[in-house]
């Protein structure tokens, strides 16, 4: 029975290729999405599940309020040790150190710039699953000068990995012993380190419960709820952070301390969630958003929910041509359960060579997928279990979803009806199709309201008065291995032609820079009345100017004053904190010693207009300005045709200067666009999804319309021959599709309108929502719509009338 | 075989009912072969649906081989039909998409008959209408007599009690319509029941008996033979 029935499937796919090729097609466009889609949910979701323990795995977050709100991925250094000796739950902790960001590490003659590298305490190998290849896991990070290195680093310094014994030097000279050799740590990480150095260093000690620049992680004991450790942390903060607190502070409780509105409070983020659900600022790696695994999710299953759509649509327009064989085998004894059975096995046939066809097109478009989604999935990874399992089920599932209605509708034929051909089928169940088409168009035009929202807040974020201009500014890096020698390559550079200024400060407002948050009190007493959190930023006296700033009071930094040294140049935010009017000749105090509490005055001597130095989903917080060395970057404002001859010129004087030190360099506006990669990459990939979207839809309103233009090729002959023009004709087979498209639109507004709003919401600085964007879509989707229609219209209103008449 | 009696049967639009049959009734003995002419419209092909089982009646009653069938459900009936009833209809109805051996071999398939006896079977039944060259072609590959015989052999594979026919020379040439005709009678003395709904006189002359019809009532009844 089955043979019969994928017998007559496989010959009705045949004879009927144009419906055949169409359905497939749409099935396997939508069936690739999904399983690139799904590849990318499941990689997502992934994230450091790999380690064995990762259960019971904990980071220490703490959020900080004074004055302005903090939240760190970070502890002091001496919490995880004390966490660990106090509390029998915790079994173990590990710490990592990253605030040094890259080292240069020296290979022959040359230094490499690494930024995949660490501090780490040797009881990383005990919590987290990292398998050395080579060494010892328990004591390899003992000894202060060991590092433990990756296999690809192994290769990239020794070409061999042989490495146990051998030495790395850093660009201070330092030599570290090569103690382990570990794998490469998976893409799905949320830290991939190929240097771990030891942590046992002193430069890296802090010794004091409040200084928060290290990830700490606990593994907590089998049995041990997150809960129970997060109760103990309010003892831990009684005993350890208050008295440090006090004498800084002036504070003799921790109520005194939180009834003047600040907060400290520590708790345990599982480490499988922080890859999703982590949105703090300074994490190891910039990490996903479960937001967008929904969103992306649910795009997967709208887009296959289309072409399963087509597939209803197009088997119930053309049961005329099935009909006649129901009712045959109807007639010939045939139950309608046997006839269900059909219809599903032609579904399920038709998805499954779909299927086919969709892991080729998901081979094919994984690279590019990949490069947009920047993601490194492999297409091995269909073949395992887990996932084969859900692909060789998948075509079952779609082609029930698929094949239910039309086999339930065709099998449905009364034979006695159908045989005298009485029947006018392509009408029967032209309503549930219209509300599908709809559904179709509706589901297009929100994705291609969402795509255009999403592109024009870029172009927004891209073109906001920034309170500062990026354009034409070349940002050296690691200028500070320059040491003495910065500010002379700085001066030599503005000396040279196409150069308009130049700056020296590791601190710019985009990121990969530096950062540094402060306490500071606008009264020479520190109360916590007083204290206000604020960025401290050192620049020297040609950073406004070469970033475009303006100064609303005051003046800038000069070297003709001596006492600038001591001085202060507030942003408005900061300048808020005093209340309204002018506040140049104000005082603010910083604590200069933890020890004593004692405290150094800066005298404010300007104030500058806010400017943008956090993404646009933040609000501008607080920031001061500085004067000091900062050489970590040297950023010049160019002012030439000819960027490239400029570079050229300052690699030179690079060369010149460093002793062989690698020259690299970047653009202020593309480092600005790095902050919204994941925008832009959202954008992107709602583009494409959002096209074949509609182009599957527009599969199957092309065949539906093949399918209503020959219903009416009769009715066309008459009208023909009774006067009717070709463009009436077309207006008239166009008119009740547009209709269609234009109550999809009318359904998908409020409902694209609710979504991306609720997207904008992330960002402070956002655009409105205009009702352009939906005349766009609208348009857009009615001319598709129109296009596809009006190919059959024309072609069936153009036919010779006397032609059709005479099938008859 | 078939009894039918005060047979009726309405068909209704919005504001009219129309008579399709009209009290009527007649019987057929089991091995007799009864053409019934009439007028289009007289009620020919709706008494033909309800005797194959394809329609139920509105009033009256159907015993088809001493069990009461009127009133009936479809899977009832679908199982009485698929066993005992083979059908021929004017415009063949075989499955374009099936070849000749496989179009012949559907009924065996839905009354559970196992794979080797189908082919058998088939066989035997083609080898007998002499399309046993012409197997594995489909419909369209075939002149219309020889569609026609297929669509015979198809009726007659489950070795049905009852052949139901509609108009089967009707797109048929002369020869090969009397070639139906000559292959109809052979199944009849061989022992099938068969009922053919005709427009041809010559058609009708192959048959027992006429049951004339106007309006959806017996008027006439001639004995041939």
């Amino acid at each position: 029975m089955i043979k019969n029935y994928i017998k007559t499937a496989w010959r009705n796919l045949l004879k009927n290729k144009v419906y055949s090729i169409l359905n497939i097609l749409g099935l396997a466009i939508s069936l690739a999405c999904f399983i690139l889609i799904a590849l990318y949910v499941v990689d997502e979701l992934s994230y450091d599940r790999f380690h064995e323990k990762a259960e019971r795995i904990y980071r220490i977050n703490s959020d900080i309020t004074m004055g302005e709100s903090q939240s760190l991925p970070f502890t002091s250094d001496m919490m995880g040790p004390t966490m660990k000796q106090d509390y029998p739950q915790v079994e173990e902790f590990v710490r990592i150190y990253t605030s040094n960001g890259s080292k240069l590490l020296r290979k022959g003659n040359e230094f490499i710039q690494e930024n995949r590298v660490a501090h780490a305490d040797s009881t990383i190998f005990e919590v987290f699953t990292l398998p050395l290849i080579a060494g010892d896991p328990d004591t390899a990070l003992k000894d202060p000068r060991s590092v433990v290195i990756s296999e690809s680093a192994a290769q990239k310094y020794f070409s061999s990995v042989d490495v146990l014994g051998e030495t790395l030097e850093t660009i201070q000279g330092t030599e570290y012993k090569i103690t382990g050799l570990m794998q490469d740590i998976p893409s799905n990480s949320h830290f991939r380190f190929d240097f771990l150095f030891s942590m046992d260093n002193d430069i890296y000690r802090f010794g004091n419960h409040i200084s928060h620049n290290f990830h700490t992680y606990l593994l907590l004991r089998e049995g041990t709820t997150a809960q129970e450790i997060e109760a103990k942390f309010n003892d831990y903060m009684d005993r350890y952070v208050m008295p440090v607190a006090k004498q800084v502070l002036n504070i003799n409780s921790r109520k005194e301390f939180e009834d003047a509105g600040n907060k400290l409070e520590y708790s345990l983020f599982p480490i499988t969630r922080i890859h999703l659900y982590s949105d703090r600022v300074m994490e190891i790696r910039p990490g996903g958003d479960i937001q967008y695994v929904y969103i992306f999710s649910a795009v997967a299953l709208f887009i296959l929910l289309i072409a399963c759509i087509n597939f209803m649509n197009l088997s119930t327009a053309r049961s005329a041509g099935r009909a006649r064989e129901v009712g045959i085998r109807k007639v010939l004894g045939s139950a309608r359960k046997q006839l269900i059975q059909q219809f599903l096995s032609e579904a399920m046939l038709m998805a499954a060579l779909a299927m086919f066809l969709a892991v080729g097109i998901t081979y094919l478009s994984l690279p590019a997928f990949n490069e947009i989604a920047a993601k490194t999935l492999s297409i091995q990874r269909i073949f395992q279990p887990d996932i084969l399992v859900f692909l060789l089920v998948l075509p079952f599932l779609v082609g029930l979803l698929a094949g239910s209605y039309p086999a339930l509708f065709l099998s449905g034929f009364k034979p006695v009806q159908v045989l005298k051909g009485n029947l006018n089928l392509g009408a029967k169940g032209g309503t549930f199709r219209n509300v599908l088409v709809v559904f179709q168009f509706a589901t297009s035009i929100i994705l291609i309201i969402g795509t255009i929202v999403v592109y024009q807040q870029l172009d927004y974020i891209q073109n906001k008065n920034l309170g500062f201009n990026k354009e034409q500014v070349i940002v050296v890096n690691e200028t500070h291995v320059l040491g003495q020698q910065a500010p002379t390559f700085k001066n030599e550079v503005l000396e040279m032609t196409g150069i308009k200024n130049g700056t020296l400060s590791g601190y710019l407002p985009v990121s990969g820079s530096s950062r540094s948050d402060n306490t500071f009190s606008k009264e020479a007493v520190m109360s916590t009345e007083s204290s206000f959190g604020m960025q401290q930023w050192i620049i020297d006296e040609d950073y406004i100017p070469t970033m475009g700033m303006e100064l609303v009071q005051g003046r800038n930094f000069s070297k003709k004053f001596s006492t600038d040294s001591t001085a202060v140049i507030l942003n408005e935010s900061a300048a808020k904190i005093f209340g309204p009017g002018d506040v140049v000749g104000k005082k603010i105090y910083r604590v200069s010693n933890f020890e004593t509490g004692e405290l150094t005055s800066y005298e404010i001597i300007g104030v500058v207009k806010n400017f943008h130095f956090e993404t646009l989903r933040q609000n501008i917080g607080p920031l001061g300005f500085m004067l000091g060395n900062s050489t970590g970057l040297a950023s010049f404002k160019v002012n030439a045709a000819n960027i490239s001859q400029v570079l050229i010129g300052i690699e030179q004087k690079w060369e010149s200067m460093s002793t062989g030190m690698p020259f690299s360099y970047r653009f202020m506006d593309e480092a600005f666009d790095e902050m919204y990669r994941t925008e832009q990459r959202l954008g992107k990939i709602a583009l494409i999804f959002s096209l074949l979207a509609i182009l599957v839809a527009c599969l199957g309103l092309f065949g539906l319309s093949t399918f209503i233009a020959e219903k009416r090729i009769k009715e066309i002959g008459i009208r023909k021959i009774l006067g009717a023009s070709v463009n009436g004709l077309v207006q008239m087979l166009s008119k009740d599709f547009l209709k269609l498209v234009i109550i999809a639109f009318v359904v998908a507004t409020p409902l694209a309108w609710y979504a991306m709003n609720q997207w904008l919401q992330d960002f402070v600085y956002r655009i409105e929502i205009s009702w352009l964007y939906f005349a766009a879509a609208g348009f857009l989707a009615l001319s598709i719509a129109l296009a596809t229609v009006s190919y059959h219209a024309v072609k069936a209103a153009m036919m010779n009338p006397a032609k059709n008449l005479r099938s008859e | 075989m078939i009894t039918i009696d005060n047979l009726e049967k309405f068909y209704r639009t919005e504001e009219v009912q129309t008579v399709a049959l009209n009290k009527l009734s007649f019987q057929v003995k089991e091995g007799e072969f009864v053409a019934i002419m009439g007028p289009s419209g007289c009620g020919k092909s709706t008494l033909l649906n309800i005797l194959g089982l394809l329609d139920d009646p509105d009033g009256g009653s159907f015993v088809f081989n001493g069990t009461e069938v009127s009133g009936f459900n479809e899977r009832k009936r679908a199982n009485l039909r698929k066993h005992n009833i083979g059908f021929v209809f004017q415009s063949f109805n075989l499955i374009d998409e099936l070849t000749v051996f496989e179009n012949v071999e559907l009924p065996l398939i839905y009354t559970g008959v196992k794979t080797a006896d189908r082919k058998t079977r088939v066989h035997e039944v083609l080898e007998k209408m002499g399309i046993m060259h012409r197997r594995n072609h489909f419909p369209q590959q075939l002149s219309g007599g020889q569609q026609q015989r297929v669509a015979v052999a198809r009726a007659v594979v489950n070795n049905p009690k009852l052949i139901l026919a509609d108009e089967p020379t009707g797109n048929l040439d002369s020869s090969n319509g009397n070639e139906v005709m000559d292959l109809l009678t052979e199944l009849n003395e061989a022992g099938t029941t068969i009922i053919m709904v005709t427009h041809s006189e010559h058609d009708a002359k192959y048959s027992h008996r006429i049951i004339r019809m106007l309006d959806g009532e017996k008027v006439t009844e001639n004995v041939l033979v």
